[in-house]
């Protein structure tokens, strides 16, 4: 997996032409002294790109789409225009990622190193008046936006440096992956749950997540016992790097920015490892290796195969990230806001056991 | 939204020789007595080619269709040599070039005008500026970084031109911009106007999607509200939009690099003067 930095090196033409935007932008906004803040340079800033469909709710919308074509879809969009849509997955992710920037904006007035949230969409740009509006309307900090009009966002993706993608298509989330950006598939929860409104807190499996799946796949074609000889034995040696690494490396960074600024009890971003790994068998590999990537997590819950949903109910993270639809539906229905990342072997099996071929998703 | 006026009658479209033509191919032809023509290049040619694919698909649904795009071409200072040479490479290469017009330096503005010109194109911002400053339609013929032909054409307009009341537009000269910016802006505004109508009445001859032609509005440093703005001002011209990138200051080449547009109208409000450098 190529490591998500690599996006942002620039050219020097490119960087001297992006000069030049930056002064008129920095210029135009201090002089209208808007209270909206300005949004952070893209080299800097942690960009989230937050699909339409994410963001706000539109089943409705959805259903209009594939029972009656792409021209009706449009046309009720544009009759709805000034109606706001209601809030979507992502809406209480987006808001925990404007809590912390301002509280960095407090104590780093001039930093660039912020959260920057992007709308990326496939809609035409027809439909962009109406998500304009609702985002007007929750007061929502996202200034910049792509509609594709019906293009693979993919390469946007990276012309707008994004660190990680969020969207309800798997096929788009996959190849993002593919292309080395953390990406992953949100679900709705079942049941309403209420959520911080001062502290992001993020949740993380483990394998295929934020590490490789090169040890799933040894539980899944050799067995736990297997399993557990080998991570022992390979105890020292780090684990190969997974999809989502590079974002829980990008909120790291951030947080040691409150650290410095001795607010590190009262940091905004809490991390979490949640996984099905045991702590006395398997479990040191894991903290081993984050402790190899200089990364830190503030709390790793070692389930050793429980399940995960009662334990993510008294985390409440704004955001939960697991490799398969099994702990997907399982926090789901507990009232979790769940995002599924496709990688790795577990694609490959529902329940532990391995899916027919045709039954795969591909 | 605008009355639909009987805008009959071709989107003439002008181009200079020396963007359509490598000069170097030229000069050394007439240094020698070779007789291969002049070589176009690719930028012009991809541009060409998606003109005649949107003609193409426009004759395709009524035939007796008159608002098609016609591309004129503009040669200026030429000995009769090159001058015979541009007639026979244009012919060689099977290019749809209605007229080709030879005229003095000076003569560019007007030649412009009396040939009823809806849109000049060229890959040089001063000239772009120049003549937009007149009055008469100007936007950058943007690179095509490699020579795959898209089967359609591109066009971006310039979200924050068209979006800036005239309100803010004259607040600009407080950043620095001069009188004569403004006023250029403000023409790119009206032009920009103008254009969009005719291509809003081309581009609702097809559907949302497998259109020949596509319209990019590309909002620079402006908010989401002059985007907004943007895509409603369009609207109400009659010229639906199909993809819309807002930037807040981000920079541009990159996206511009995805889309690959063929025209790109700033008016000069985000100083893109190192687009061509950009490859």
């Amino acid at each position: 997996l190529r490591i998500g930095d690599g996006l942002k090196m620039s050219s020097q033409n490119l960087l001297q032409h992006g000069e030049k935007d930056w002064a008129a932008a920095k210029a135009h906004f201090e002089n209208l002294k808007s209270t909206k803040p300005r949004p952070p340079k893209p080299k800097y800033a942690v960009t989230i790109a937050v699909s339409s469909r994410t963001l706000f709710d539109m089943v409705a919308e959805r259903k209009i789409f594939e029972e009656e074509g792409l021209e009706k879809y449009v046309q009720h969009q544009q009759e709805h225009e000034n109606e706001p849509l209601k809030p979507g997955p992502a809406f209480p992710f987006v808001k925990a990622l404007m809590t912390v920037n301002e509280r960095l904006r407090n104590l780093y007035p001039d930093s660039e190193e912020l959260f920057d949230i992007v709308l990326m969409t496939n809609n035409h740009a027809q439909v962009g008046v109406r998500l304009m509006n609702s985002i007007n309307h929750y007061d929502l900090t996202i200034e910049r936006f792509c509609m594709t009009g019906g293009q693979s966002p993919i390469e946007y993706l990276k012309a707008y440096m994004t660190n990680l993608y969020l969207s309800k298509d798997s096929k788009k989330v996959q190849e993002a992956i593919e292309e080395g950006i953390a990406a992953a598939i949100m679900f709705k929860p079942d049941v309403v749950t209420q959520l911080s409104e001062t502290q992001l807190r993020v949740a993380f499996d483990g394998d295929a997540v934020l590490f490789s799946d090169e040890s799933e796949i040894i539980v899944k074609q050799h067995g736990l016992d297997t399993f557990f000889e080998h991570e022992k034995q390979y105890e020292n040696k780090p684990l190969a790097q997974g999809p989502l690494k590079c974002f829980l490396e990008a909120l790291g960074k951030l947080q040691k920015k409150f650290y410095a600024k001795n607010e590190r009890l009262n940091c905004p971003i809490r991390t979490f490892l949640v996984t099905a790994r045991s702590a006395a068998s398997s479990g040191a590999r894991v903290l081993k290796t984050l402790r190899s990537w200089g990364l830190e997590i503030d709390e790793a819950l070692f389930l050793a195969g429980a399940p995960k949903g009662p334990l993510l109910l008294k985390i409440r993270p704004h955001i939960f990230f697991d490799d398969q639809m099994f702990h997907i539906e399982g926090a789901k229905e507990m009232g979790t806001i769940a995002a599924h990342v496709p990688y790795g072997i577990g694609q490959k099996y529902n329940k532990g056991k391995l899916i027919e071929p045709e039954k795969q998703q591909k | 939204m605008e009355d639909e006026k009987n805008h009959t009658g071709p989107l003439m479209i002008a181009l200079q020789y020396n963007d359509l033509f490598d000069l170097d191919s030229i000069s050394a032809m007439t240094a020698s007595t070779n007789t291969d023509d002049a070589v176009p290049k690719d930028r012009a040619v991809t541009f060409i080619k998606a003109v005649q694919i949107v003609n193409e698909r426009l004759v395709e649904q009524n035939k007796t269709e008159s608002l098609l795009f016609e591309v004129i071409l503009i040669a200026k200072e030429c000995s009769e040599e090159i001058k015979m040479n541009i007639v026979e490479s244009v012919k060689y290469y099977g290019l749809e070039i209605v007229k080709i017009f030879f005229c003095k330096k000076e003569e560019l503005i007007n030649t412009l005008q009396l040939n009823n010109v809806k849109l000049f194109l060229s890959t040089d911002k001063d000239d772009v500026y120049e003549v937009l400053h007149i009055g008469i339609p100007a936007a950058v013929l943007y690179e095509q970084s490699d020579d795959h032909v898209l089967n359609q054409l591109k066009v971006i307009f310039s979200g924050d031109v068209i979006g800036f009341s005239e309100d803010s537009l004259d607040s600009l000269s407080d950043f620095g911009f001069s009188e004569t910016q403004i006023e250029t802006f403000k023409e790119a505004k009206i032009c920009m106007k103008e254009f969009a109508v005719l291509i809003g009445q081309m581009r609702r001859k097809f559907g949302q999607e497998n259109s020949p032609l596509c319209i990019c509005v590309l909002t620079a440093w402006g908010s989401t509200n002059v985007c907004a703005s943007a895509l409603k001002t369009l609207r109400e011209w009659g010229l639906d939009v199909d993809e819309a990138f807002c930037l807040a200051g981000a920079p541009c080449s990159p996206i511009l690099a995805v889309v690959k547009p063929h025209i790109l109208w700033d008016g000069g409000l985000h100083n893109m003067r190192d687009l061509s450098a950009h490859s």
